[in-house]
C-alpha cells in the first residue's frame, strides 16, 4: 500500500526552492525509496529509441514492464519539474534542457530511476533496441548503454534478450549480426549473462503492422509454421 | 447491502488527476477546464440521493462543462471488446473511442454511487443495473454514450465482436439505444462496421449475418452509407499479440 500524497511530497521536496542545475540523486533518495515496488522476474523491458512501440506493447502485454510501468515512471512520465530558489520556489515558465546543465532535476530522476529498474530485475530480461536509426542501435550514450546494463545485477538476472526492430517499410540500418549489437553482446557476455538476439520479434513486429497491415512484412502465413 | 461493488476507494483524487492528465498532456487541444469545478458537476449528480433514483440528465452540468469537439473520421463505437478498442484506439492517437474523450475518461473502469440523506460516496456497495437501472454509473453512460453519438461526425466505426455469446450487435445495448439514435445524420458521411472474432474463438457472426444483419438494415433503413467487413486486419495484428 502507497500513500500517494506522501509520495507527492517527497518528489516535491526533492526539488523546490533548489538551484535546478544542482540536482543530486541524494534529493530524490526518499521519493525513491516510498515509490519503488519489486518487479516480478523475467518482465523487465528496457529499450532504447522505441519509446512509442515499446509502450504501446506493453500496455497491450501485459508479461513485460517498462519503467514506464512501474509506480514511478508512471507517475514522472510526460511531465516535466523544476525548482527556483525564489518563490514560488518552483518554475512553470521554463526549465534547464540538458545541453544547458547535466544535473537538471528531469535528467538526475531519470538516471538515478534507470539505475533503480536494472538493480531490481531479476530472470530473464529484455531489451527493445531499434535497427532503423542511423546512429546505431546500441549506444554508449544511452541511459540503457551507459546506466542500465551497468546495474544488472549477475547474480539475479540470468540472461538479456535482444529485439532489434526495424520501421516497417524503414531503413535496415542494423540487425542482430550489427556492429553496435556486437558491441553491446561483448559488454554482457563479460558480466557473464547469456545473451540472445531476434531480429523482428512477432509480437511487436504484429504491433507495427496495426499501423501497415497491407506491407509485404505484414503478410499473414497462409500455411502453418 | 447492494450487489455491486463499491465506490472505487480515492474517487475524487483518481478523477481530478484524470482531467489534469487529460488537458495538459494527452489532449492540451481541449483548452482550459476546471477540474475542480467538473469533479464538483460529476459529485452533484449522484450525492444525497437514492442511488436507485439517478437520471442520465443529472450529469448535463458535468457534460457541459466537460464537453470538446471529437474530431472528424475518429470516432470509433464499440462492443463487447472494451480491452481491445482501448488498444485500438491507441488513447485517442489513432481512434478517439469514448473513454478517450475528456467526458468518457472521467468514469472509464471505476465504480461510484452515493446514498440517500448523506453526502458521502458509499465505498462498500452500489447497485448493479440488475437492481435498478437509474443508477450513478448506468445513468453516467447513458448520457456519455449519447453525447459522444451527438457530436461524432464524418466516416464512423464500429468495432463489434463475432464471437460474443449474445449476439455481435446486443440490442437492448448502449449502442442499440444511445448511441444510434443519436447519431447526426447530415454530418455523418459513412458507417463502417468490423466484425471481429476472438484468436481461436467461434466465428459466431459475421457480415450480412445474425444481428451484424439486423444493424446493417437498420442503418441502411436510417440512410446512411454502411459498409461491412469480417476481420479487419489492423485488428487482427492486435489480437495476435497475445
Amino acid at each position: 500500500d502507497k500513500d500517494c500524497l506522501k509520495i507527492w511530497e517527497s518528489l516535491k521536496h526533492a526539488f523546490i526552492y533548489k538551484n535546478p542545475c544542482n540536482m543530486t540523486s541524494e534529493d530524490y533518495q526518499p521519493l525513491m525509496e516510498l515509490a519503488s515496488h519489486p518487479i516480478p522476474c523475467n518482465k523487465s523491458l528496457f529499450w532504447s529509441k522505441t519509446n512509442d512501440l515499446v509502450h504501446r506493447y506493453t500496455k497491450s502485454n501485459q508479461n513485460f514492464l517498462t519503467l514506464e510501468d512501474t509506480l514511478l515512471g508512471y507517475m514522472a512520465d510526460r511531465i516535466s519539474w523544476c525548482g527556483d530558489p525564489s518563490a514560488p520556489g518552483i518554475n512553470y515558465e521554463s526549465c534547464p534542457k540538458r545541453s544547458e546543465c547535466e544535473s537538471n532535476p528531469g535528467s538526475v530522476f531519470w538516471r538515478m530511476a534507470s539505475k533503480m529498474f536494472a538493480e531490481a530485475a531479476c530472470g530473464v530480461v529484455q531489451v527493445m533496441l531499434n535497427g532503423s536509426v542511423e546512429a546505431g542501435a546500441f549506444r554508449n550514450s544511452s541511459i540503457f548503454g551507459s546506466i542500465e546494463i551497468f546495474n544488472l545485477n549477475p547474480d539475479k538476472v540470468s540472461a538479456v534478450h535482444i529485439w532489434v526492430m526495424h520501421d516497417i517499410g524503414g531503413p535496415q540500418s542494423e540487425s542482430c549480426s550489427g556492429h553496435s549489437i556486437r558491441r553491446l553482446k561483448s559488454i554482457l557476455e563479460e558480466r557473464n549473462f547469456k545473451i540472445t538476439c531476434e531480429d523482428n520479434y512477432r509480437p511487436v513486429q504484429l504491433l507495427q503492422c496495426v499501423h501497415n497491415p497491407d506491407h509485404t512484412d505484414c503478410r499473414l502465413c497462409t500455411n502453418t509454421t | 447491502k447492494w450487489k455491486g461493488e463499491g465506490t472505487t476507494q480515492n474517487l475524487e483524487s483518481i478523477v481530478i488527476g484524470r482531467c489534469y492528465d487529460y488537458i495538459r498532456i494527452v489532449n492540451p487541444a481541449v483548452g482550459e477546464k476546471n477540474c475542480s469545478e467538473l469533479w464538483e458537476a460529476f459529485k452533484n449528480a449522484f450525492i444525497n440521493k437514492d442511488p436507485c433514483s439517478i437520471l442520465p440528465n443529472d450529469y448535463e452540468l458535468f457534460i457541459n462543462l466537460s464537453l470538446h469537439t471529437i474530431p472528424p473520421n475518429k470516432s470509433l463505437f464499440w462492443e463487447n471488446n472494451h480491452l481491445l478498442v482501448n488498444s485500438f484506439a491507441d488513447r485517442g492517437r489513432r481512434y478517439m473511442s469514448l473513454a478517450d474523450t475528456l467526458f468518457g475518461s472521467f468514469g472509464d473502469f471505476l465504480n461510484w454511487c452515493g446514498q440517500a440523506d448523506s453526502t458521502g460516496l458509499d465505498y462498500e456497495s452500489c447497485p448493479t443495473t440488475e437492481e435498478c437501472e437509474n443508477n450513478a454509473v448506468e445513468s453516467f453512460w447513458r448520457m456519455a454514450s449519447a453525447t459522444y453519438a451527438q457530436h461524432s461526425s464524418g466516416v464512423i466505426h464500429v468495432l463489434l465482436n463475432g464471437s460474443a455469446a449474445g449476439g455481435a450487435y446486443p440490442d437492448p445495448g448502449f449502442f442499440a439505444d444511445y448511441e444510434i439514435p443519436n447519431l447526426q445524420k447530415d454530418k455523418i458521411t459513412q458507417i463502417v462496421i468490423w466484425v471481429v472474432d476472438d484468436i481461436e474463438g467461434p466465428d459466431i457472426e459475421s457480415c450480412g449475418t445474425h444481428t451484424v444483419k439486423i444493424l446493417e438494415d437498420r442503418l441502411k433503413t436510417l440512410g446512411y452509407d454502411v459498409t461491412c467487413a469480417d476481420n479487419y486486419k489492423s485488428v487482427m495484428f492486435l489480437l495476435c499479440l497475445d
